[in-house]
């Protein structure tokens, strides 16, 4: 088998797990957003497993660390799940996940380590993380700060604030990935107010720009391998497509599921879904 | 002395502290000043121009504050307070991370600009976050002092708010700013507590019924939260007081006072002067004093309402 095959083998398998850990906080809870999670569990793996993002799980706040921005923070489950994982506290605590007793909630919560900010309302941490990058410039630092955006946090107007901004300062150290799972709260994207053509729009705000399949780690492993060496002087936007629910083919492409955690009979059914095996697909 | 717009004063000492320390950074919502034209020209890795985008001015600024750097966003205060309001209270408020606020234009500020440019309602709202401080400033001692303030490590946010005018110097250098309040004329048992250029209302007015042979205290409050045990201990012995702002009544500057009096229990007479939401916005062309008195809110208008409040 080959070193690529290995990696990615690795890389589904690590997938698999979050995607079962956060099922199983969410569904403890009975809230969460499930399906949010799912869509960029396999973009927030390869960042934190497979050398992509610089960091160090028992130094949180080291100065020199890439920062992970989660601005769509309502998938907090999954970047909880992750943290956890990679060790910056014990994944015990993913159990008391939105209950009494629990150090966090359904949004994102800065004093988590790892977790950087507090985010739940949404178009405010990609204009944190550009600030982080223009300060990283300003102090000459070499670290690179990632975001990740939700499709629907694009409707805001302080997201194209922001990319106009970071364009115009050449703030090449800052990657921003949109999590494009097509779905909204209560309906598909372009039903709602059309995102495409949503490459030419960030490239029309003066980004560079790729797409990519947001669960092949193939197509993610090959857009960031030389993310440290980029020689354009513009930010990143990966428009990463992907599918709200990933792995919980029951969950998928309804979006009256946004925000719910499964429960019974769907919570049985949604379990088995991830029991697959992620080579067999 | 020479004086200066508060904004200069404020932006000079932001300057002359920018210039040894690289970490200030000042972020405008393309807003000038004279003063800030040297510091764009001196120190320009230190000067960010966001255009007329004042939500992403305090964005921004927040991430810049959370890789170290002590950032002023700087824009007319209606624009940088109220509509950025969700910004500030993410980030600022329960996020705590520490910037400076800087507005121009409290109360009239931008008198013949309309309502959209009049700030009335700032005091309310920008009190009832945790993690900010507002300073309404009175003159431009008292802006080079929290200019200077703003530049060293905070623990949480500054919304300073500049008056456009340029008023009396009222302060020295050597004033004391850490109570929160200043008592700038004693006597009689009925005190006006005011803020901003209404302090300098409080003063003519206290002029005025000096020659009336009454006497009333002032007190300029400053910095909100009240610090309760100054203000306290400043309004003791007092009989009636009455408080005076150029914002809505709802929220402002006497309710902050009530609100102090009621939780400590003392049932002493209030007279709140300021604007009623009755009044509403408005639309009075003919500078700030026009606007003062079509609203009573004037020396000469204050000072009757505040005689009958004592005799009453």
């Amino acid at each position: 088998m080959s070193e690529e095959k290995m990696a990615v083998g690795r890389l589904k398998e690590k997938a698999n797990k979050i995607r079962k850990a956060v099922l199983d906080m969410c569904v403890r809870a009975g809230t969460g957003h499930v399906t949010s999670s799912m869509s960029c569990i396999d973009l927030l793996v390869a960042l934190y497993f497979d050398n992509i993002l610089r960091y160090d799980p028992k130094e949180p706040l080291d100065p020199c660390r890439d920062r992970f921005i989660l601005s769509k923070g309502q998938a907090s489950p999954a970047l909880y799940a992750v943290l956890a994982e990679a060790g910056y506290f014990d994944p015990a605590e993913l159990k008391k996940f939105a209950q009494t007793g629990g150090k966090f909630g359904v949004h994102l919560q800065k004093d988590v380590p790892g977790a950087e900010i507090t985010c739940g309302s949404l178009g405010h941490g990609f204009g944190i993380a550009a600030g982080i990058a223009l300060a990283a410039k300003l102090n000459r630092e070499l670290q690179l700060v990632f975001t990740m955006l939700g499709d629907g946090e694009c409707y805001e107007g302080s997201i194209w604030e922001m990319a106009a901004f970071a364009s115009h300062n050449r703030l090449n150290n800052l990657v921003v990935i949109v999590d494009r799972n097509y779905l909204c709260v209560t309906d598909f994207t372009e039903n709602l107010v059309r995102l495409e053509p949503f490459e030419d729009k960030w490239r029309a705000f003066g980004w560079e720009v790729k797409r990519i399949d947001g669960h092949s780690f193939e197509a993610i492993r090959e857009t960031f391998k030389n993310i440290r060496s980029r020689t354009s002087g513009k930010p990143l936007a990966v428009i990463a497509d992907t599918t709200k629910g990933k792995g919980i083919d029951t969950m998928c492409y309804n979006p009256l599921w946004h925000g719910l955690a499964p429960k019974d009979e769907e919570a049985k059914k949604a379990k088995s879904c991830l029991e697959r095996s992620w080579d067999n697909e | 002395m020479n004086n200066l717009p508060q904004r200069d004063a404020f932006w000079n000492k932001v300057y002359a502290n920018a210039k040894t320390d690289r970490d200030i950074i000042v972020i405008s919502a393309d807003m000038g000043a004279p003063a800030l034209d040297k510091f764009r020209i001196d120190l320009p890795g230190q000067f960010v121009n966001v255009g007329i985008a004042e939500q992403n001015a305090i964005t921004i600024a927040s991430g810049l504050a959370l890789n170290g750097k002590k950032v002023f966003t700087y824009a007319i205060a209606p624009f940088i307070t109220l509509r950025c309001l969700e910004q500030i209270r993410v980030e600022n408020a329960i996020m705590n991370i520490p910037i400076t606020i800087v507005g121009v234009g409290g109360g009239f500020g931008y008198e013949d600009s309309g309502p959209t440019h009049h700030l009335l309602e700032d005091l309310a709202i920008m009190r009832s976050m945790p993690n900010i401080t507002i300073n309404s400033i009175t003159d431009s001692v008292m802006a080079e002092h929290f200019a200077d303030l703003s530049c060293r490590e905070k623990k949480a946010t500054n919304y300073v708010r500049l008056e456009r005018a340029t008023l009396p110097v009222i302060y020295d250098k050597n004033t004391d700013y850490s109570k929160g309040l200043s008592i700038l004329r004693t006597g009689g048992n009925c005190c006006i507590i005011s803020t901003g250029s209404m302090t300098h209302v409080a003063l003519d007015v206290a002029d005025k019924l000096a020659k009336k042979k009454i006497k009333v205290g002032v007190i300029d409050l400053f910095s909100l939260p009240i610090n309760e045990k100054h203000f306290l201990s400043a309004v003791k012995g007092i009989k009636k007081i009455v408080t005076l702002e150029e914002h809505f009544l709802p929220g402002g500057l006497g309710s902050a006072v009530c609100e102090v009096l009621s939780d400590k229990g003392l049932t002493l007479p209030v007279k709140r002067i300021g604007i009623s939401t009755e009044q509403g916005y408005c639309y009075k062309y003919g500078g700030r004093e026009v606007i003062r008195k079509h609203l009573q809110i004037d020396a000469g208008s204050v000072a009757e309402k505040i005689d009958g409040f004592i005799k009453a």
